[in-house]
């Protein structure tokens, strides 16, 4: 789940794909940890630098499974037990549920798909966004590391000098950066 | 990561991320040039004129068209047929080529997607208004009811084609939605008027393109273009048998699901291909929509031309083979001569000989032929659903039935005024939405342009 944290994040701006991948990487090797990370495009080097993984591919798969057993009850349910008629004598339970049931497999898989997906990234109308950088829709990627209270004035140099170090462009703060 | 070298460049002209963010976020920032504003007014006559003739269909009932007890089905399902068809391109194109990881679909998805949204709202005015009573549509739904409960008939094509095509139009305009949330942030962003700052700040659900959203989000494109795309072959096979599962001779064939959906995305990419070229040219979007494009869609299409052309051989054949008088006189004595042969001619000539033309190089970079040829495909599908609907209905089984059919004015008013629609909803769609899908661009740029990119 994204954890919102109203303390104070120290952002180094990037102008390339390079020198962000190449800022995680050294990032990561030194004690401070990477809070999020902004980009305006996928980059899946960054998912993997950062060992980000998403369960939403087997939570479609088992949406479908219950959407095609829920059809597939509610159509023996129909035709079977509550109103069963007779269509030239052709059996009640019908191998033409299968179309009904692909069809509304596909619907289930999707509809509940969309919901996860707005409801785990919390993604709705209205929603007022912390904008990391005006350019991060453009030409620039974002790395955030949180300033915790615990963090002296020595920490937040090093954090600076190693942002300076992996070519950044820009260092700010921002409040209120939502994590990985 | 590999790299698309076969294609060669995807995007041209050396453009950097910016240029890609100013480029295509500029039809929304400026006016609406005047052709856009006289385009507008003649749309919104034709759904005037549209408006008309669904009141006259609804207020005084399917009277008002030519149809009658033999041919029961006219304009009506033709052009149902022909929306859904052309309804067919989005989903075909973008996902089909999503799941083959085709990365040339960047420039084009968007557009072929907004049209398929706008093409299925169009197919779905049709079978409503053709019940005769709209007002009693909801009776198609399956919902316990004081009529019996009498439940809907779930081994009807009928009923599948509603569940189809409205899975299918919630499908399609889902994924279309979601693929632009990071374009309307880029929006969001980057324009200065406070009103535009709203709407798309509303629209963009409060995207802010960080990792783990980007990771969901491919996620997610995964798996409605992987659940759509069986649906595309389904929704087609479902309405191609509102033909097939019938006793009429020319549509009791089983032929008939391959031959439809093939039809459908053929007459699809063709309305891509127009769409794409008007884009292209009007919004100067060379460097995204590139002649390698163009060519890549030509070939598809006269691949696709030649399936059409074996079908058509196929049916006419099998009439005869088959030793079904009612078969051979359908396709012998009605299609390829007769009354409507000039339907079944002009289907011919327009989806298995001209798209021939696209065998030769200099046809497919010539981009005002290659638009006439586009159009010639879509012609030439409207012309199928003419043969099939018209001719096997007017002369079936009993000489006594036979009728001929032409269609009245409120029938030709509907069918103008879902043009009316389909060109309004394109006309909004180019001054208010990224035409091209920005991040998506962006995400190839490095990988397929490698010295345009910055760096």
């Amino acid at each position: 789940m994204l954890k919102t944290d109203t303390n104070e994040n120290i952002v180094g701006v990037f102008d390339t794909e390079e020198a962000l991948i190449n800022a995680i990487k050294n990032i990561k090797k030194s004690s401070f940890k990477i809070k999020n990370v902004f980009t305006p495009y996928p980059i899946h080097e960054v998912f993997h630098e950062l060992g980000l993984t998403t369960r939403l591919p087997w939570l479609a798969f088992f949406y479908a499974v219950g959407g095609t057993i829920l059809v597939f009850a509610f159509l023996y349910w129909t035709s079977v037990i509550d109103y069963p008629i007779s269509i030239g004598g052709k059996p009640d339970l019908s191998p033409s549920f299968i179309i009904v049931m692909f069809v509304m497999t596909i619907l289930f898989g999707i509809v509940l798909s969309l919901v996860t997906f707005f409801t785990v990234q919390r993604l709705y109308p209205g929603k007022v966004p912390v904008i990391i950088h005006e350019d991060i829709v453009d030409d620039k990627y974002v790395i955030v590391i949180e300033k915790s209270n615990a963090m002296t004035e020595r920490d937040v140099v090093a954090i600076n000098k190693l942002f300076v170090s992996n070519m950044a462009i820009e260092i700010g703060l921002k409040n209120d950066v939502e994590a990985i | 990561m590999y790299d698309t070298r076969i294609r060669g460049e995807l995007v041209e002209g050396g453009v950097t991320y910016s240029d890609i963010t100013r480029d295509i976020l500029a039809p929304i920032e400026q006016p609406a040039p005047a052709w856009w504003y006289a385009a507008m007014s003649v749309s919104l006559c034709a759904i005037a004129f549209g408006g008309w003739a669904g009141y006259m269909t609804i207020s005084r009932g399917i009277g008002t068209w030519g149809l009658n007890n033999t041919q029961a089905w006219g304009w009506d399902i033709i052009n149902f047929i022909w929306w859904i068809g052309i309804g067919h391109a989005g989903t075909a194109f973008s996902i089909f080529l999503l799941i083959l990881r085709q990365k040339w679909r960047t420039s084009i998805n968007r557009a072929a997607e907004a049209m398929t949204v706008a093409a299925v709202m169009c197919a779905g005015i049709f079978p409503l208004i053709h019940m005769g009573r709209p007002w009693m549509a909801f009776y198609v739904i399956p919902y316990p009811n004081t009529r019996g409960p009498l439940w809907v008939n779930f081994n009807s094509p009928l009923f599948w084609d509603v569940i189809a095509i409205s899975t299918y139009l919630t499908a399609s305009a889902t994924f279309w939605y979601v693929g632009m949330i990071p374009d309307f942030a880029t929006v969001r962003d980057k324009t200065n008027s406070k009103v535009k700052k709203l709407i798309y700040g509303i629209l963009s659900f409060g995207w802010v393109g960080s990792a783990k959203g980007w990771l969901r989000f491919e996620a997610l494109s995964m798996i409605l273009g992987g659940l759509t795309a069986p649906l595309v072959i389904s929704v087609h096979s479902i309405v191609s048998m509102d033909f097939a599962t019938s006793v009429i001779p020319g549509w009791h064939t089983t032929i008939f699901p391959p031959y439809f959906v093939v039809g459908a995305i053929f007459s699809g990419f063709g309305m891509v291909l127009t769409l794409m070229i008007i884009i292209r040219n009007i919004y100067n979007y060379h460097h995204y929509v590139t002649d390698g494009h163009i060519d890549a869609i030509a070939r598809i299409l006269v691949f696709i031309s030649l399936i059409m052309g074996s079908a058509y051989a196929t049916e006419i054949f099998i009439a005869s083979y088959s030793g079904s008088e009612y078969e051979y006189f359908t396709f012998y004595n009605n299609r390829i001569t007769g009354d409507h042969m000039i339907g079944f001619w002009g289907m011919i000539l327009c989806n298995a000989v001209i798209p021939q033309l696209f065998w030769f190089k200099a046809v497919r970079r010539n981009t005002a032929l290659v638009f006439i040829i586009s159009l010639f495909v879509n012609l030439g599908m409207w012309f199928e659903r003419f043969t099939i609907i018209v001719t096997s209905l007017s002369k079936d089984y009993m000489p006594s039935n036979w009728t001929d059919y032409s269609p009245t004015l409120v029938e030709i008013g509907l069918y103008v005024g879902t043009l009316g629609i389909f060109t309004t909803c394109i006309l909004l769609f180019f001054k208010n939405i990224p035409m091209i899908a920005i991040s998506e661009v962006k995400g190839i740029l490095k990988h397929t342009s490698i010295k345009n990119a910055k760096n």
